[in-house]
């Protein structure tokens, strides 16, 4: 069963690659055709991004084989990647901002000297290129940095498919980009299938996924679980070997999510602690207020770009809002503004950002060093720190979080990025919040730390904490969180309670459709709070969940 | 000794293998954590090598009068390296240490001989550096530039200043004791050991506690690391490098009064070849010029190995141009060997 059908391209057989002491492959499978658009599925974290780094030479595997047109290779960097014909486009929208157009789409293609080519063929090459992404008019010598984000992530396709190419890699390439623009480009993959070249994609966009591939790879936990047909595939069928539950499809689209057992009903007796009164994010959107409960778990939704972020900036006063305030609710009644990041902090509203190495980690520094930065704030005696009372937080703190950890003073490199992120939430935790605003803190977490951390919030809420949760899986919006604020232009256009809501009701709200919402943000007030905890999700949510399924 | 603090150790170490779990591939782990440690310690293995070597081949090395004239030079270069060692750990630079000796020199110099009194002297020099410092600290943070350049601008108009005071004056004077602080010959009180050498011992011990058990030496690491990262974990980034330059400045002018002794006349010029010693110590030690790691005692090392290597090169008869190329050559092969972690690949 080897390669005795010899019609494929690329053939992998057990691949897999750790780093420290995440294995993040530990045995995929793949085998791609000529003439064949492949997609590759998955969750987040179940190696398609380290599988493709592999394809594309930019990390090597630890074992497994690599066959390449017959021969078994190893691809030792992105050079001879692409000399052998394999052009990815990374899921980082890698350009070099002041640089043109033309020099970008160019880029690393310079031999010693620069002018290796005509200008007139670079020219010729460019335009040619572009306008198979539908980008015509696209003027070559523009700086990159005025471009939009989907036509700078169309010009890395650019730069992909300029080069002489058998196999084609999109690692979420379609994210930035409008129908129509996504349209233009599945015209070019499907023309280059049709000359017997073969792409291989991912997409978090399960339409995109279904409508495009020819065939479906899934991994899960950095193992393939399932290749299957595009005929054949199904929705709830990629989604099931996706998750490993089986009869996902129930799980995720009728009951939301395991809850916590019996605990509080959502009565209207949370007391509130923080309170947002015609925040307006940007010129053009709606005002909105809402309040969030002790113990609630408010999650945040929307695609790319539309506002969530900018919200949760606004909470944590990083941003200041074009209209509007948010107030921290004390006990006994008073209400304070928050006006910048350090009042915010002083009010008890802690921050985990979403960028976890740029924005949270102290690389060179230790696990403990990394958790009790923020300590030392009260745990110190006339600036002198006062380490016992800290180690025994932190000792709480790891054991209570299931840290794993050699030891508390190796370099936090060393930790799995979900321990990792363990870390950074108990920075705050162990400040004791009011308010936790967490904006993503699941990504590229792997699936058992994701459920330890699921845990971690749900005790927190538990004790009291208001948790403001982003995230861009829908997924975990459902198993996690209360109610769910879905974000639309800059607008808030639904508050959907968790209980009630299907994952089809968050996505149809993510793209605008009203339904969802059923018709929330147009009341006037206080869309958010009580008025639809009751009855009002209801009946939206039955007649959507009849054609649930996707289309 | 000094890496086994139970908290705290974050002294540049690379990366150990994580214990738990199961290792990629174990052997190579090992090795790799064995080399990584090996080449972390190299700068207190250097030190009684290099004393042991200059046994060797200069007679009459093991005296103390050679010992305590090691020391001093060590003293100076370690005193002047201090701030920096802080400076760099918070992610900056500070380029300005030169010229705060040189002016602090002159100022001495001048004063003294025009019989101020010492302790005016030394508190108009303490303010005038912190000062200096706040400003090298301050500038960088409003105009968002890296201290590498407010510090160098301030370098220019501090050495500008000293310059146009001592524009001519050859004459000055400073106390007896002052001179005999930094004489081989010099005793403390009773202790026979020149003043500087003890300053030195007690700043070290200060600076390595510092930077360990306070608030601030903490914030420190956490700026130089990232920046972003510590703005978001509310760490007082502008009061971090105020404290740190000011710190740095103090030093430098601790330096030129302890120059000024060493001459007994203005000099503006004086503490020229500090511009790259400081930052060869800090290097040598195993410092990160990239901020972050690091440590004060891994300075002291490297100031120590730059004196006994000078020492040894000039003992065997070697010139100062072929010094020089000797701790360039030192500069290059330590610091490649430092900090040879996981590749940044492995961290994703």
């Amino acid at each position: 069963m080897s390669s005795a059908d010899g019609a494929t391209r690329l053939v992998i057989e057990g691949l897999s690659r750790s780093f420290g002491e995440t294995r993040a492959l530990t045995s995929a499978t793949l085998r791609v055709r000529p003439g064949e658009i492949h997609s590759l599925a998955g969750e987040n974290g179940s190696g398609k991004s380290t599988l493709i780094k592999i394809l594309s030479g930019v990390l090597q595997p630890d074992s497994g084989t690599l066959t390449w047109e017959g021969d078994v290779t190893r691809l030792g960097n992105p050079s001879s990647a692409q000399g052998m014909g394999i052009a990815t486009v990374f899921q980082e929208t890698l350009i070099a901002p002041e640089m043109t157009v033309r020099d970008n789409i160019y880029l690393g293609t310079d031999r010693l000297f620069r002018y290796g080519r005509r200008k007139g063929e670079e020219v010729a090459g460019a335009r040619q290129a572009l306008s198979d992404l539908g980008l015509d008019g696209l003027d070559l010598d523009r700086p990159m940095w005025t471009l939009s984000l989907a036509e700078r992530q169309l010009t890395t396709v650019a730069r992909a498919i300029i080069r002489p190419w058998r196999l084609l890699i999109l690692d979420e390439a379609t994210s930035a980009l409008d129908h129509h623009q996504r349209d233009r480009l599945f015209d070019y993959l499907r023309l280059s299938r049709s000359e017997g070249k073969s792409v291989l994609f991912t997409s978090h966009r399960m339409d995109e996924v279904l409508g495009l591939a020819d065939r479906i790879t899934v991994l899960r936990q950095g193992a393939t679980v399932a290749t299957m047909a595009g005929s054949e595939a199904s929705r709830i069928g990629i989604l099931g070997h996706m998750s490993g539950r089986a009869g996902v499809g129930d799980v995720v689209t009728a009951e939301p999510a395991p809850r916590r057992p019996g605990e509080r009903e959502q009565g209207p007796s949370q007391r509130p602690v923080l309170r947002v009164e015609e925040l307006t994010l940007r010129a053009t959107s709606k005002p909105i207020s809402m309040e969030v409960g002790a113990g609630q778990i408010l999650g945040l939704a929307g695609l790319e770009g539309q506002g969530q972020v900018e919200f949760v900036e606004c909470l944590s006063g990083l941003r200041r809002p074009a209209a509007g305030h948010v107030l921290a609710l004390g006990g006994n009644g008073e209400s304070r503004p928050v006006r910048s990041y350090r009042g915010a902090n002083r009010l008890g509203i802690r921050y985990v950002p979403r960028d976890r190495r740029h924005e949270g980690l102290f690389g060179p520094l230790s696990v403990f060093d990394n958790f009790a930065v923020t300590l030392w704030t009260d745990l110190n005696r006339l600036g002198w720190l006062r380490r016992q009372q800290a180690r025994k937080r932190f000792d709480d703190f790891a054991g209570s979080s299931r840290l794993v950890s050699a030891s508390p003073r190796h370099p936090i490199s060393t930790l799995s990025g979900g321990n990792q992120q363990k870390v950074l939430l108990g920075r705050w935790i162990a400040m004791r919040p009011r308010v936790l605003v967490v904006n993503d803190p699941l990504r590229g977490v792997d699936h058992n730390t994701k459920e330890e951390l699921y845990g971690l919030f749900r005790r927190l809420a538990a004790g009291g904490v208001a948790i403001v949760f982003l995230s861009t899986e829908i997924v975990e919006l459902l198993t996690l969180t209360d109610q769910i604020a879905v974000f639309h232009e800059g607008s808030l256009v639904a508050m959907l309670p968790t209980e009630m809501s299907s994952d089809t009701d968050v996505v149809a709200a993510m793209f605008g459709d009203q339904r969802a919402g059923d018709g929330e943000p147009g009341r006037d007030g206080e869309p958010g709070r009580d008025g639809q905890r009751g009855g009002d999700g209801e009946p939206g949510r039955d007649g959507q969940r009849g054609g649930g399924a996707d289309g | 000794m000094t890496d086994s603090s139970p908290i705290s150790a974050t002294d540049g170490s690379p990366a150990p293998a994580p214990t738990t779990g199961q290792p990629a591939s174990t052997s190579k782990t090992v090795t790799a954590v064995i080399a990584a440690n090996f080449t972390n310690w190299l700068p207190y293995i250097l030190v009684p090598v290099l004393f042991i070597l200059s046994l060797f081949f200069i007679s009459g090395y093991f005296s103390k009068l050679s010992i305590i004239s090691l020391l001093i030079l060590a003293s100076l270069l370690g005193l002047s390296s201090l701030g920096q060692t802080m400076t760099i750990i918070a992610g900056g630079i500070d380029l300005s240490i030169p010229a705060v000796i040189g002016l602090s020199d002159i100022i001495v110099t001048q004063l003294y001989y025009k019989h101020w009194s010492l302790p005016v002297i030394f508190l108009a020099i303490a303010a005038l550096a912190i000062f200096v410092g706040t400003i090298n600290a301050v500038s960088s943070v409003l105009l968002h530039v890296h201290s590498l350049i407010t510090s160098f601008g301030m370098s220019l108009v501090v050495s500008g200043v000293a310059l146009e005071w001592s524009n001519g004056a050859t004459t000055g004077a400073v106390p007896g004791w002052l001179t005999s602080s930094v004489s081989a010959i010099g005793h403390t009180g009773p202790i026979p050991i020149p003043l500087i050498i003890i300053v030195w011992a007690v700043a070290s011990v200060l600076a390595v506690a510092f930077m360990r058990l306070t608030r601030v030496g903490r914030e420190t690491y956490a700026l130089g690391a990232n920046a972003v990262a510590a703005r978001l974990a509310t760490v007082r980034s502008t009061w971090v490098l105020v404290v740190v330059f000011s710190i740095s400045a103090l030093c430098a002018a601790m330096t030129g009064v302890f120059f000024a002794g060493y001459s007994g006349i203005p000099d503006p010029t004086v503490g020229q070849p500090y511009f790259f010693l400081t930052i060869t110590a800090v290097m040598i030690g195993g410092t990160s010029l990239l901020g972050g790691r690091g440590g004060y005692l891994r300075t002291v090392m490297g100031a120590l190995i730059v004196a006994e290597l000078t020492t040894l090169l000039v003992g065997v008869g070697f010139n100062a141009s072929f010094q020089e190329l000797a701790l360039g050559i030192l500069v290059i092969a330590l610091t490649s060997t430092y900090g040879r972690e996981l590749k940044v690949a492995a961290k994703i």
